[in-house]
């Protein structure tokens, strides 16, 4: 069992199998062509001077650039707020859900079945019920129109699932490593933090993406729990080209693509960690 | 680390409820010393709406000795936003509401009648007055008011030699000669939602049906024409998605000769040089008779919010906005129509343009008028009941029937 | 290879059933009677504390909604109620009401249809595109963060752009299939399959993450030992990947399904669950019954329907699972 768990990933190149050329990466870019097409024409739109979108032709030959420039004047304050409130999500949903999933991997806790399963039902309620209740109670607490009334709010969608798919991850990581540790006089704390942790990596990446993605789209929230521009976070500036009779469409796929640019580049930083796998060499 | 965490959160959240039980907003009961400030909600989120009204309540508030703090919500989430605030007793001072949705909120109680602050509607057009009427007291004042009409190409029409039609065959002959290589005779929203039921309206009322009993005849007769429009190839089967804004979409770029739409859209054809365009009322069954089409346009109200001071100067800024000048320069700004009949004229000769939208509006008809707060239930039929008949699922009188039942 | 299959009963043994489980210390140092009780009970508050954020969080966030849409389910919940409070007991009325509608037989068809599309399609098209990535090649991080760009838009934005490459006569797809004039998102007939295109679009990024998280996690070793038993290719992935990837399959798929049946956004933005209730699911249906007719408590007691449903399926799902790694 040790054996099998030694070097994971440390011996034949970092987490994958053999490397392969040129050419895998070509069917991955036709499979990327294709996958993010739409994308591709919610650029092409932004860029159309008219605003329409009907007659859009395939390659945006009479550029307009007048979408980003509504958008980069209006929207830069949202996209801030957008990142704050996605990165505390994360952070807040990472330090609650992952000693939760730990505990309920590893520990032999008496309800750990109902927490699991309270987990479980918790995905299952449409987000407007718990939208509508969280408005009557924000607006007592005065919670309304700030950055961590936000955060609370759109870790509803993080937290559930971290503790799911980090628990699901965890289950992997045997218990005698963590026994070898406690022999040694380590603490359940210390050995969380200094074990587990860095062996679960993976599971902490996915469930960090997924939280950042949904809070990062979030409208529900955003609508629900702001009344002024305060804190408007860029899911809702869009809806300032959408009015009940008018769309400015361009302006909104402008705002779209520029909310997209930072998202982007932090996915592209995180993904480094998830084919790192974990770091082997945890138990001689 | 994780337990002092919650621990923390605990506290934190106990002394926020004890110390700021009191400030949930706008429910001190009676007297709250001197108004300095009042809450607006409304939904005109996108410009050039929100600026035009953001200076007329200003103003108002100015001359009313107050400052506006102004919501300003989606259009589609303003219920909600309204349920939400109804429920946690945080209704703002001053509430916008669509005119349909009027009867709905005063049935739960939450509006005060304006005749409580002396105002009144007298001098308003009739379907104004009935959309804002519940059980006989009227509960909020609309300064202006729109409502649909026919657009038309005048290159397309002139080219092909087709006048503007006035009736329902006139509109399918019409129609049908314009209908050539990628453009189509007629655009119009049928979508599954309430847009789809407020365009349909005025060929349901102009023909003599009406929405207590949607299986009558005249209602199918009305249904038939928007089927034999898209089976004959003259309006295209994606009416069943479009929204009013796709229909404008679709005349702006050549793909339909005549579309039905509202002034609303005048500030967007405006924007194109080379589109020329003429607008006439909406076709009637049989020639001579008055088109009705439905009343559109925004009421405000005044929520009960238990502050006698509040609610009297909420009501000064909704006087202040319904005032001639209010309207005029509201009318003139937003391509509407003012809803005080003794304006009409003026305005009209002002603006020639606005002239068939002004007539159609005096001869408009509320949507609430006769179900009130059950408007939203037989809307759904019948939107239901266009979406079965244009796709074919049934004829119009079936589908009718079964949109009624079901 | 045996390595492998008791590596892989240990992993599916944590699948989430909600089954009794014996209280255990671990790691407790016997000695004095004194010191070994609290050092014990120290040991408890340490993982109850683990535990306690969340379950606070749960239960603050959660615990009210869902028992207030529960009650709602059972009453007559109207706007008036929003502003009065007055909310009378109907007993099972609204239920009643809910299944008894013409539309509802067509919403659950629907519902079935569109959640097993989708499910079957973003699950193998995300698991074979998590497969092809596992191996490394180059720009393969790259373009894998940007497959996550599906989920990155915003619902109102993909949804607009959908419909404006499924319009029937201008649309790109149209255009792109030789000018076919295939009614996508008009006929009753092809618009449950255009939104369940829709969402499997939406989708695959979900499962391609999560996947490949979960392949990364595989030791090497254990595809090097099976390569020396002559097991590789489709063989490995039988053998080796499949039983080691199961507990993430698992939550895959039931947090798939609990996700698809509340899909709301999406199918509202492209059709508005018509043409004519072709598109109607659950989901749409209790979204329409509470905020277009503002019936809450039909709207709530169809939502409590879904959320059986959602139980059902993934109770069933994870006995059958497990059931299915003990025989």
């Amino acid at each position: 069992m040790t054996r099998a768990v030694a070097g994971r990933g440390a011996v034949a190149g970092r987490g994958g199998v053999e490397r392969r050329g040129w050419g895998a990466t070509a069917v991955g870019v036709l499979l990327l062509a294709v996958m993010l097409f739409p994308v591709y024409w919610m650029v092409n739109v932004s860029l159309q001077p008219s605003g329409s979108a009907v007659a859009t032709p395939w390659i945006p030959l009479h550029l307009s650039l007048h979408g980003y420039a509504t958008a980069l004047t209006q929207q830069g304050g949202h996209l801030l707020t957008s990142l704050l409130v996605a990165a505390g999500s994360v952070v807040f949903s990472l330090l609650v859900a992952t000693p939760a999933a730990y505990a309920l991997a590893h520990f032999r806790v008496r309800g750990a079945g109902v927490v699991l399963f309270g987990t479980l039902l918790s995905q299952m309620v449409p987000a407007i019920v718990v939208a509508n209740a969280l408005y009557g109670a924000y607006a007592v607490l005065g919670l309304l129109n700030s950055v961590p009334g936000l955060i609370l709010a759109d870790s509803t969608a993080g937290i559930p699932f971290a503790i799911l798919i980090i628990r699901a991850f965890l289950g992997a990581i045997p218990v005698e490593v963590v026994e070898a540790a406690r022999v040694d006089g380590a603490g359940q704390i210390r050995a969380f933090v200094s074990i587990v942790l860095p062996m679960s990596r993976n599971a902490l990446v996915t469930a960090a993406l997924f939280t950042f993605l949904c809070t990062w789209s979030d409208f529900l929230f955003a609508l629900t729990l702001t009344t002024t521009e305060a804190v408007r976070p860029v899911t809702l500036g869009l809806f300032q080209y959408l009015g009940s009779y008018v769309s400015d469409w361009s302006s909104v796929m402008a705002t779209a693509v520029l909310a997209s640019i930072p998202a982007v580049v932090l996915l592209l930083v995180a993904q480094r960690y998830v084919s790192a796998g974990v770091t082997g060499g945890a138990v001689k | 680390m994780a337990q002092r965490r919650a621990v923390l959160a605990t506290v934190l959240a106990l002394a926020a409820t004890i110390g700021l039980s009191g400030c949930g907003g706008g429910t001190g009961a009676g007297a709250g010393g001197p108004v300095t400030s009042l809450r607006v909600l409304d939904y005109y989120n996108n410009e050039p709406d929100t600026t035009i009204y953001a200076q007329t309540l200003d103003a108002c508030g100015k001359q009313n000795g107050v400052t506006i703090d102004r919501e300003v919500v989606p259009g589609a989430a303003l219920i909600a936003k309204v349920l939400q605030q109804a429920s946690s007793r945080t209704l703002p001072d001053v509430l916008m509401l669509d005119n349909p949705d009027l009867q709905q909120i005063a049935a739960t109680g939450a509006l005060a009648p304006i005749s409580d602050f002396g105002l009144s509607s007298a001098g308003y057009a009739d379907a104004v007055t009935a959309a804002s009427t519940y059980q006989g007291a009227v509960y909020g004042l609309q300064p202006v008011a729109n409502t649909i009409a026919l657009f038309y190409n005048k290159d397309v029409l002139a080219k092909a030699g087709v006048a503007p039609p006035t009736t329902w065959d006139e509109l399918k002959a019409a129609a049908s000669r314009l209908t050539a290589g990628g453009r189509y005779g007629v655009a119009f929203s049928a979508a599954a939602t309430y847009e789809g039921t407020w365009q349909f309206l005025p060929f349901m009322w102009s023909n003599g049906g009406d929405e207590k009993n949607i299986t009558t005849p005249e209602v199918a007769q009305a249904l038939q024409l928007w089927v034999d429009l898209v089976s004959s190839g003259s309006a295209s089967r994606s009416v069943v998605t479009w929204d009013q804004a796709d229909v404008r979409e679709q005349f702006v770029a050549g793909n339909a000769a005549m579309m039905v739409n509202g002034p609303w859209q005048l500030p967007v054809l405006k924007q194109n040089p080379n589109l020329h365009y003429g607008v006439v009322p909406i076709p009637v069954p049989r020639a001579g008779e008055a088109p009705v089409a439905p009343l559109g346009g925004e009421t405000w109200t005044i929520p009960r919010t238990g502050d006698t001071a509040r609610q009297a100067k909420a009501a000064k800024i909704v006087e202040c906005l319904n005032s001639d000048a209010n309207q005029q320069s509201l009318a003139t700004q937003r391509d509407t129509v003012p809803t005080r009949t003794s304006l009409d004229a003026a305005f009209a000769a002002q603006d020639p343009e606005m002239a068939t939208f002004v007539s159609a509006v005096q001869g408009s008809r509320a949507r609430t008028g006769e179900l009130g707060p059950d408007w939203p239930k037989t809307a759904t039929k019948i939107y239901t009941a266009i979406q079965t008949a244009l796709t074919g699922s049934a004829p119009p009188p079936a589908a009718l029937r079964q949109a009624q039942d079901g | 290879m045996a390595e492998a299959a008791r590596l892989a009963m240990a992993r599916t043994e944590s699948v989430p059933v909600p089954a009794s489980v014996p209280e255990s210390a671990s790691g407790s140092a016997p000695g004095v009677a004194g010191r070994w009780w609290s050092a014990r009970r120290r040991e408890r508050l340490t993982q109850v504390g683990f535990l306690l954020p969340a379950v606070l969080y749960l239960g603050a966030f959660f615990g009210y909604p869902v028992v207030k849409n529960v009650v709602m389910g059972f009453q007559h919940y109207t706007t008036a109620t929003f502003y009065t409070g007055a909310a009378p007991w109907v007993g099972f009325a609204n239920y009643l009401a809910v299944t008894g509608s013409a539309v509802f037989g067509r919403a659950v068809l629907n519902t079935v249809l569109f959640t097993v599309g989708s499910i079957a399609g973003q699950f193998t098209i995300g698991l074979a595109i998590a497969v092809f990535f596992h191996r490394r090649f180059p720009l393969g991080g790259m373009l894998r963060s940007l497959l996550l760009l599906p989920w990155l838009i915003p619902l109102i934005v993909s949804s607009a752009v959908w419909r404006w490459i499924l319009d029937e006569d201008n649309g790109v797809l149209n255009r792109s299939l030789g000018g076919a004039h295939l009614p996508w998102l008009t006929s009753t007939s092809l618009a449950l399959l255009a939104v369940v295109l829709v969402n499997i679009w939406i989708g695959i990024p979900f499962n391609t993450t999560i996947l490949y998280g979960g392949l990364q996690d595989i030791p090497q070793e254990l595809y090097e030992a099976a390569a020396m038993d002559g097991a590789t290719g489709l063989r490995a992935f039988r053998y080796v990947t499949w039983p080691l990837l199961r507990p993430v399959v698992t939550v895959v798929l039931v947090l798939g399904v609990v996700y698809t049946l509340k899909v709301l956004d999406i199918i509202l933005g492209l059709t508005n669950a018509g043409p004519a209730n072709a598109t109607q699911t659950l989901a749409t249906q209790s979204y329409q019954l509470s905020f277009q007719r503002f019936d809450f408590g039909q709207g709530a007691a169809l939502g409590n329907i879904l959320i059986v449903v959602s139980l059902l399926f993934a109770v069933g799902y994870l006995r059958a699972s497990r059931r299915a790694v003990q025989s």
